[in-house]
């Protein structure tokens, strides 16, 4: 889960190169990375993506940025690189190293998704409309051409959010989308709520917002819990059948089972799968979480032999780590040992801890999982091979929502919270404990 | 002689037999569709995106102009007190487009050309990297239409309403009445009007109308009110200077002014405005660049502006670009002039040039 330590959290590194684009000097960032895919300093550039922006740039001659996507070992990370000549040689920045990339085209809301009465806007960089869709805002009795070249408050009056911020000066000072700016149209008692995304330049600088204004809906939110049972039930049954749809579809077209397909439509199709995929995992965490939240957790307590469930949590996932190089080292069959909870449950938790380990395992690795009692508790441990955590993101982890490295892909950081409230209702515990760089090892403790 | 079972029988034969043929025949002409599909060169197939937004602005112009006759040809219908005539004008529903297509006329190269060439521009522009001018500063359009002179401030006012109008309806699925030139409106205005009358009862009360509806739909066209033609306007308000030229062409690209920047390279090489932009579009870019040298444009700013349309244009190829810069870039101004000359001639007589080479190709 591990966060790339190898390659230091720096904002921006930098390069510079010869004219026939050879490293002469890098930061350390960049060094590794060149390292990692087998170059030095005084040889070409050695990760490709790299070296073909420096390559335009310089037959070019001019400034040259580009979105990139390079595999740092098994995270991909996404940089945004600038390559400007300079003298006779190259300079190159390279940021992005933990944080989102810069899209230098801000995805346009399409004009599908902009639902009737809405009102679609645009500024520039000194947050002056270049844009008001005219339909919409004669709606609202707005005469949308004349507001045109005027800063967005002749639009719209910003008030102060709930907790008293202006998300929308937030969001432009941190660069990211916010949805939740209220305001009121000039000259009128409408509320909106706006939402938006901010355009960057091919230099990552702040090139204007592009956002959506919705009339607010009245009703104030009602005092429930943060996540009903009813919200989580309707969640379940509206999402399950449609994503399941998607996915075969997705899958469908991606092996041309129907036939042949444009290549590039392969591959989205495989997006579209995954991210299925990923959205019908988060369901099931959503209405796990449903479930460990609420004040009156209680699990079935039946004797479960944790033994059995390790080895049947570990067969569950052979296939992933096959594909994966990795093995996984189950407890021999003949081993019993007697604890009691909830087997499903503390199947669940099982296949959380392998799947975790057998996803940060470097090619090759082992994942251990092994059985025993200690004093009057029946503990299973997976310990793999990674690249271990910071004992200051130790704690971290089972917070909710919660990823060591948010860039890192697959995940949505609930796997584990909900694992540790589970082993805790069940009167057992989850706890981690890992030397970076030496693997992790977790945990899950159960009562006799 | 009587009329009796058999003759019954031989209608319903030759019924078959004349649906039959009909069969054939449409058989026929799907194969040779399918063979030119085949056969035709990657290059010049549409991508889907350009196809569909093609398909739905040719249908939102073509479906504009006819509600257009309809409503007013119904209501001059009622003025003359003749309200079922014109309640049937008004519930008319055949599919005019599909008519006019299935009569080829859709298929005119001058409308096509039109409005393919603003679909591929409207693609290209909203793909285009925005760049902010500057910290906090205003963009080129919004920048141009607060100046002092009040020539250059209207003209760039027009531009960003023109293109807000555009924008807000295709957002909303459907086009702005003026987008086409004169000529076209002009022709496609009386096609609409024969595909409506076609397929109305005759009737000398109905088709008057109708000619007054269309008639009207033509006095109302304005086509300076384009942003194309605004662009002209604007660019021709601005007059850059040879030295303001290259930043005023790759601002407009920054700001995402695609006909601005139409416009002001037209301008620059004295071309009209369609013909810079067939250039702009072209994939290969070579005519492009010997405008941009006719402007005696350096070689960064050349880049610059390819790098701009390469990001925002799948069918460009930025390293053939930058095989061919050294070359480009070394073009005598002069040559680059020379070359662009045949296209200073009056469109019309380019497009009978255009057409006579056809003819013989």
């Amino acid at each position: 889960m591990m966060k790339p330590d190898i390659i230091p959290d720096l904002a921006v590194s930098h390069a510079k190169l010869d004219a026939d684009g050879r490293l002469l000097a890098a930061d350390r960032a960049l060094l590794t990375l060149n390292d990692q895919a087998g170059g030095a300093l005084g040889a070409a550039l050695a990760v490709p993506q790299l070296a073909t922006v420096a390559r335009l740039a310089r037959r070019l001659g001019i400034l040259v940025s580009r979105a990139v996507t390079v595999a740092d070992q098994d995270n991909d990370l996404d940089l945004w690189v600038r390559v400007q000549p300079e003298g006779d040689g190259l300079r190159m920045a390279v940021s992005g190293w933990r944080e989102l990339r810069a899209r230098a085209i801000p995805p346009r809301p399409a004009p599908t998704v902009i639902e009737e009465g809405a009102l679609a806007w645009e500024t520039d960089a000194s947050v002056r409309l270049t844009f008001v869709s005219i339909d919409a805002a004669r709606r609202l009795g707005v005469d949308a051409l004349s507001l045109l070249g005027q800063p967005l408050t002749a639009l719209f009056a910003l008030d102060a959010s709930g907790n008293g911020g202006m998300p929308i000066i937030e969001a432009v000072a941190r660069r990211q989308p916010f949805d939740d700016q209220p305001a009121r149209l000039r000259g009128g008692d409408v509320r909106l709520l706006l939402t938006a995304s901010v355009k960057l330049d091919a230099d990552g600088a702040f090139a204007g917002l592009s956002g959506v204004a919705r009339v607010e809906e009245t009703a104030a939110a009602p005092d429930t819990p943060a996540i009903s049972s009813g919200f989580t039930d309707g969640l379940d049954r509206a999402l399950r059948a449609p994503l399941a749809r998607i996915i075969a579809h997705a899958d469908t077209i991606h092996a041309e089972a129907e036939g042949p397909v444009a290549p590039d439509y392969v591959d989205y199709a495989s997006d579209i799968a995954n991210a299925g995929r990923h959205l019908l995992a988060l369901v099931d965490d959503l209405v796990d979480l449903q479930a460990v939240e609420a004040e009156d957790l209680a699990l079935l307590t039946e004797p479960v032999d944790l033994a059995d469930v390790a080895r049947r949590a570990a067969g569950l996932l052979s296939v992933r780590a096959a594909n994966a190089g990795v093995a996984i080292a189950r407890p021999l069959p003949e081993l019993h040992v007697a604890a009691s909870g909830d087997f499903r449950r503390a199947l669940q938790i099982m296949v959380n801890l392998i799947g975790n380990a057998v996803r940060y395992s470097p090619e090759g690795g082992v994942v251990s999982v092994t059985v025993s009692m200690r004093g009057d508790m029946a503990e299973a441990i997976v310990a793999d091979q990674g690249k271990g955590i910071a004992p200051a993101d130790q704690a971290r982890i089972f917070e909710k929502f919660e990823r060591v490295d948010p860039t890192e892909p697959g995940g949505n950081g609930l796997g584990l919270y909900i694992a540790r409230r589970l082993a805790r209702a069940m009167g057992g515990d989850l706890t981690v404990d890992s030397v970076p760089g030496d693997g992790a090892r977790f945990t899950l403790t159960l009562p006799v | 002689m009587s009329v009796g079972p058999d003759q019954v029988e031989r209608d319903a034969l030759d019924t078959r037999i004349i649906a039959a043929r009909r069969l054939a025949a449409r058989a026929d002409a799907r194969l040779s569709g399918m063979i030119a599909d085949f056969f035709l060169d990657d290059t010049a197939r549409l991508d889907e995106r350009t196809r569909v937004t093609l398909g739905r602005v040719l249908a939102a112009v073509v479906q504009g102009i006819e509600s257009e006759i309809r409503r007013h040809a119904a209501r001059v219908l009622t003025g003359r007190g003749m309200d079922a005539q014109a309640e049937q004008l008004l519930r008319g529903h055949e599919d005019i487009v599909r008519r006019l297509s299935r009569a080829g006329l859709l298929r005119d190269r001058s409308l096509m050309d039109e409005l393919l060439a603003q679909v591929r521009c409207d693609l290209i522009a909203s793909a285009l990297p925005a760049v902010a001018a500057g910290p906090e500063q205003t963009s080129l359009l919004v920048r141009l239409a607060e100046v002092g002179d009040g020539v250059v401030a209207a003209a760039a006012r027009a531009l960003l309403s023109a293109e807000a109008q555009r924008r807000s309806a295709m957002e909303q699925g459907g086009v702005v009445a003026n987008i086409l030139p004169a000529e076209r409106h002009h022709q496609l205005v009386w096609w609409v009007a024969a595909a409506i009358r076609e397929a109305t009862t005759t009737d000398s009360a109905v088709d008057q109308a109708i000619v007054e509806a269309a008639q009207r739909s033509l006095a109302a066209h304005d086509e300076g009110q384009r942003p194309e033609a605004i662009a002209m306007r604007l660019a021709a308000a601005i007059e850059a200077r040879p030295d303001e030229l290259g930043e005023l062409l790759i601002d407009a690209l920054g700001d995402r002014r695609l006909l601005l920047f139409v416009a002001v390279l037209a301008r620059a090489v004295g071309i009209d405005f369609a013909s810079a932009r067939t250039i702009m579009l072209e994939p290969e870019g070579d005519r492009l660049w010997l405008a941009l040298r006719a402007a005696d444009l350096d070689r960064p700013t050349i880049a610059r502006i390819a790098l701009s349309l390469a990001d925002a244009d799948p069918r460009r190829d930025i390293e053939a670009f930058a095989d061919d810069l050294d070359a480009v870039a070394a073009v005598p101004l002069e040559s680059a002039r020379n070359a662009l000359a045949p296209m200073t001639l009056h469109p019309d007589l380019r497009l009978a040039i255009d057409a006579l080479a056809r003819g013989t190709a």
